[in-house]
């Protein structure tokens, strides 16, 4: 069975996007003209040196950052055109956020973490489903701890929950990862990968670890703003050629 | 290690200057205090000086043991006069004599014209002279049916010289004087006060004295002083003096310092309560500084810096503070002693104008005070911050806290000495109403830290508690600002101490005042049974008592009664006496006879039942007694009581007697009752007919009475929370000042919030729910303690001036709102800047 091009949708895509930092001569392009999309039910990796473009990229589409020209979708909704109060109901509801650290209310339990979005919303959420995805990233029998009362990789475990406990459209993780040590490392991609394969959810994380790259379905490369590469189905060896091969 | 300090001040400047504003509040209160007082000092010196400025020597009464009169002087033949001025050393000589509060101008529609608060002196005055105390603004010396009066009275009437003013006399009946002249005492300016000035014979007549005076100033023309005091002094008669025009000087002075004083050091302690309060807000700040620079502190511990060296940077870093907030504080204060200044000679052309006093006394002790207090403050974060450990700088946050046994048993070594000393004033064998006080405020302040200390053992669960309405009704944000409340209790605490001070003193005073008024309320109730009462309402000051006989006569009135405050010996002994009409007395007073008859004889006198248990006396017994005219006679116990709530004092003698040995026969209160079968009103519109004479009488009944003491209560009670409010001025600066440090420490948290969803409304609405969570905790410790405070005081006050203990119910709700508000306030700035945070870089925060 051929895809056609109606037949993908899009969880989230770029148009000409272009992010441009300060002005006259202290002005820094960090995104040129991006036009990117990511596919629903798929797992996207961003990768590229530092000053790349990547978190930039990441942050705009996320709708924490505005862009100086092009537009960002989320869905089909053009962020460019809500304000602050509908951007940040857009991320409450259809984006769900992994950050590096400190990714939790420190005086909120795990289940409070998880259901946050929804409670800063109108609090409808399907508990079925939080425990079912609190169940899912092991930390059933933690639901009432507080975060101090957890490592680091349960932390970024219940991080992953709440980003998928309200169903969102697309999941940004940035640098998700990056905080832990490979073994829990490889236990929260596993189950970021599951996420998608078995519930269909759509992710995209921003990385410079080729291992935790190869993770995903697909690996965009930035340099100077611009995607130079695109890689289906990576591996941790064909990342690295790429970054190798991209700064000869 | 300098540039260190200097960064750091810099890179917090903003909470720094918070800081500041609370240490330069009170800093500026002390230095004001100072200023204003000094000011006024020196103003009040120079007017005297001016006043008596010709005056070489004056003569006068020696100061008697025994005086009725209040404020009048005891007064002597006026034959001296001539006989003085027929020395060859004097070159000039007036007689003079005065009242006060005896005349009144009335203005056009009959109303009297004085000053509220100031008092009315009526004198003689024989015009400009080398003795005169006036300076004539326009006009000539009156004479006969002439009067001259201040300028600041005369523009408040409208009357220009040659109006024909009527004026109130102690006569009874008004009469008509042309105004002759405007005057003014010294060289301007009279604090306020009216003068009414007549001739000799005049005053003599109105005041209807005989021909007496009360003191002969005398000018010797370049005569020596003490030739000129050894020249007079044979020609006086016994129990009259002359001292010379320094002392005379000396003695205005130290009158004027001596009230002067009394208002500087009300100030004064205001202040002090204030910086007292700053004291925990300094703390405060510094505290959270210090545990925010945790690991830059570390840091500096690790590549070398030794504890003290860290400590010193901090109390280095307070001093800096200090000096800074004593400099703007000592400035603040003189601009507003400048203003207040200002503003009193707005008040009309009585206040004179004079220079700003700032003695160096003021700036050291105000500079003293700024950095003692902001030093004390800093102590226990700087010994903190020097137990920093170098590993503090790898390791991640981590606050060590106060265990909670230390905290127990630090805030018990304060809370417990404290309320013992609550304890001794309330209950303990303490002399005098003064070291009750004093052991009472010590306490309270001791109790304050006390109770500041040891509320962070309950602040978080408190904070929790009072956060459970706002969770189950803000939903999310209520449920973040009631765990941010509770998160730090040492902090949330720390911020409410500041209002609990406050508050704890506002309601303190509301609990007297309330209590003041149900005892008042119990007394109207239970020991006065007159219908309706005549006295001077404005500074409760005798009267005529031809008044008591006029109102007798008037066929409406049943009993009436006047009350006379005597001075006397009984049994050796100077007391204050009652002169009472007792035969008429019972139907308007009820003072608890308990034995004997209420009815004395003008050989009775009736005792209060613990002063005659103290000194063994029983009806019967015979008591010794001396006037204050040397008339000297034994008198009978025939009465013993047990409510001296009206009648004031522990001994009552018939009016009968007592008026005849008085120089001046007044009254300070008549009580009457309606005859039976006439209407009140009817009633009230001829007793006004007499009253109406007496310009400065008030004529009430019981519901007005009360209303009046009611209103002169609440006065009282505003310009004592005027100046409270600096107070909760404080600690508003204080919530705004955590709440800006917290917001700080948050940002990451905010950053993470908002990006998950929370809009900046929400954000806004969950600082401000933390900020009014944290106030209420405050308001609801400080109306607490309040009522405690309060409960003490009624308690060390004397049962003759409060017996009961009034809780004002609606005014601790308006506080516990007001608290609330205070909080909602203080939220606003920091609230503000939290929404503005741009999401990103708060989540990069580090």
């Amino acid at each position: 069975m051929t895809v056609t091009e109606e037949a993908v949708r899009w969880a989230a895509r770029a148009d000409r996007a272009s992010k441009i930092y300060g002005s006259g001569d202290t002005e820094v392009h960090a995104l040129r003209e991006v036009s990117v999309g990511f596919e629903a039910g798929r797992f996207t990796a961003i990768m590229g040196p530092s000053g790349s473009g990547k978190s930039t990229l990441m942050h705009c589409m996320a709708g924490l950052d505005r862009l100086t020209s092009g537009s960002a979708f989320i869905g089909g909704t053009d962020l460019g055109t809500l304000n602050d109060k509908q951007l940040t109901k857009m991320r409450r509801e259809q984006v769900g956020f992994i950050f590096q650290s400190f990714n939790l209310v420190p005086t909120l339990n795990v289940r409070e973490n998880v259901t946050l979005p929804s409670d800063l919303g109108d609090g409808k959420i399907d508990m079925g489903w939080v425990d079912e995805v609190i169940q899912t990233v092991g930390l059933g029998d933690r639901i009432s701890h507080r975060p101090n009362e957890l490592s680091g990789g349960q932390q970024q475990r219940v991080a992953v929950a709440r980003a998928l406990a309200t169903r969102p459209e697309i999941v940004f993780g940035d640098e998700p990862t990056g905080n832990l040590d490979s073994k829990t490392s490889a236990e929260i991609l596993e189950f970021m990968r599951r996420a998608v394969k078995d519930l269909g959810q759509t992710i995209v994380m921003v990385t410079h670890d080729p291992v935790t790259a190869s993770y995903s379905d697909r690996v965009l490369f930035l340099a100077d703003g611009q995607i130079v590469k695109q890689m289906d189905d990576p591996t941790p060896d064909s990342v690295l050629d790429t970054i190798k091969s991209l700064g000869d | 290690m300098l540039k260190l300090v200097v960064r750091g001040i810099r890179a917090n400047l903003g909470r720094l200057v918070l800081t500041l504003i609370s240490v330069v509040l009170g800093v500026a209160f002390v230095s004001g205090s100072f200023v204003l007082a000094d000011s006024l000092r020196s103003i009040f010196d120079q007017i005297s000086e001016d006043a008596f400025a010709g005056v070489d020597a004056q003569v006068r009464a020696v100061e008697p043991e025994l005086n009725s009169s209040g404020e009048n002087l005891v007064r002597f033949d006026e034959s001296i006069i001539d006989e003085i001025s027929a020395l060859p050393e004097v070159d000039y000589a007036e007689g003079g004599i005065f009242a006060f509060e005896q005349t009144y101008s009335l203005l056009d529609d009959g109303e009297v014209n004085r000053p509220l608060g100031p008092p009315v002196f009526t004198s003689s005055w024989g015009g400009p002279s080398p003795v005169s105390s006036f300076t004539v603004v326009e006009g000539v010396a009156p004479i006969g049916q002439q009067v001259a009066l201040d300028s600041a009275q005369a523009n408040a009437g409208g009357f220009a010289v040659g109006d024909q003013v009527t004026m109130s006399l102690p006569t009874g009946e008004p009469e008509q004087f042309e105004l002759s002249a405007i005057i003014d005492f010294g060289d301007g300016g009279t604090g306020g006060a009216y003068f009414n000035l007549f001739d000799l014979d005049t005053t003599q007549r109105i005041l209807d004295s005989g021909d007496v005076v009360d003191s002969v100033v005398v000018n010797g023309g370049g005569t020596d002083t003490d030739v000129l005091l050894a020249a007079i002094e044979p020609l006086l008669p016994a129990d009259v003096e002359v001292v010379s025009g320094e002392t005379v000087i000396g003695e205005s002075q130290e009158d004027f310092g001596s009230v002067i004083g009394i208002f500087g050091n009300i100030l004064l302690s205001f202040a002090f309560v204030v910086l007292f309060v700053s004291i925990f807000i300094i703390y405060n700040t510094f505290a959270i500084l210090v545990g925010q620079r945790t690991k830059q502190l570390g840091l500096l511990r690790s590549i070398g810096a030794s504890g003290g060296q860290i400590r010193f940077m901090v109390l280095i870093e307070a001093l800096i503070i200090g000096i800074f907030a004593s400099i703007v504080g000592l400035f603040g204060g003189i601009g507003v002693a400048w203003l207040l200044k200002l503003l009193f000679s707005a008040g009309g052309n009585s206040f004179p104008d004079g220079p700003l006093e700032i003695r160096l006394r003021t700036v050291i002790v105000v500079v003293a005070v700024g950095l003692f207090v902001t030093l004390i403050s800093a102590i226990i974060p700087a010994f903190r911050a020097s137990r920093v450990s170098p590993l503090e700088a790898v390791r991640d946050g981590g606050r060590k806290e106060r265990s909670v046994s230390f905290r127990l048993v630090a805030g018990a070594v304060v809370l417990i000495p404290g309320l013992v000393l609550l304890a001794l004033g309330m209950f303990g064998d303490v002399d005098g109403t003064a070291a009750r006080l004093a052991a009472i405020g010590i306490g309270a302040a001791l109790t304050f830290i006390g109770v500041s200390m040891m509320s962070a053992l309950f602040a978080g669960r408190a904070a929790g508690m009072i956060g459970g309405p706002v969770e189950a009704t803000r939903g999310i944000n209520g449920r973040l600002a009631r765990d941010n409340a509770s998160r730090n209790p040492q902090r949330t605490a720390a911020t409410a101490t500041a209002l609990m001070i406050g508050l704890a003193l506002i309601t303190g005073v509301a609990v007297l005042a309330s209590s003041l008024l149900a005892t008042f309320d119990d007394l109207l109730e239970d020991a006065l049974t007159a219908d309706l009462f005549v006295y001077e309402a404005n500074q409760g000051l005798d009267f005529s008592s031809g008044v008591v006989e006029q109102l007798d006569a008037l066929p409406s009135t049943d009993s009436v009664a006047g009350f006379a405050r005597v001075e006397m010996l009984v049994d050796g002994d100077v007391e204050a006496v009652t002169g009472f009409d007792t035969a008429t007395g019972t139907s308007v007073i009820n003072a608890g006879i308990l034995d004997g008859t209420a009815e004395l004889s003008q050989n009775g006198i009736a005792v209060f039942d613990e002063t005659a248990d103290e000194r063994g006396w029983g009806l019967g017994t015979t008591v010794p007694v001396e006037f204050e005219d040397g008339f000297v006679t034994d008198l009978t116990v025939e009465a013993i009581y047990d409510d001296r709530s009206i009648v004031e004092n522990s001994f009552i003698v018939d009016r009968r007697l007592s008026r005849q040995h008085v120089q001046i026969d007044a009254v300070g209160f008549v009580g009457i009752t309606i005859a039976d079968g006439v209407d009140a009103e009817v009633a009230r519109a001829e007793v006004e007919t007499i009253t109406d004479n007496f310009a400065q009488l008030t004529v009430q009944d019981n519901t007005e009475f009360q209303e009046g003491v009611e209103g002169q209560i609440g006065q009282i009670q505003i310009v004592i929370n005027g100046l409270l409010v600096l107070c909760l001025v404080v600690a508003f600066f204080g919530i705004i000042n955590t709440m800006a440090l917290s917001v700080l420490e948050r940002t990451r948290e905010i950053g993470l919030l908002r990006a998950v969803g929370m809009t900046r409304n929400q954000l806004k609405s969950t600082i401000r729910w933390e900020a009014v969570i944290v106030s209420i905790f405050g308001a609801l410790l400080g109306i607490l303690m309040g009522l405690l405070l309060g409960w003490a005081a009624v308690v060390a006050i004397p049962d003759s001036f409060i017996s009961k203990v009034g809780i004002p119910w609606l005014s601790l709700v308006i506080y516990l709102i007001v608290g609330g508000i205070i909080g909602v306030i203080a939220a606003y700035f920091p609230a503000q800047r939290a929404s503005k945070l741009n999401v990103l870089d708060a989540i990069s925060h580090s």
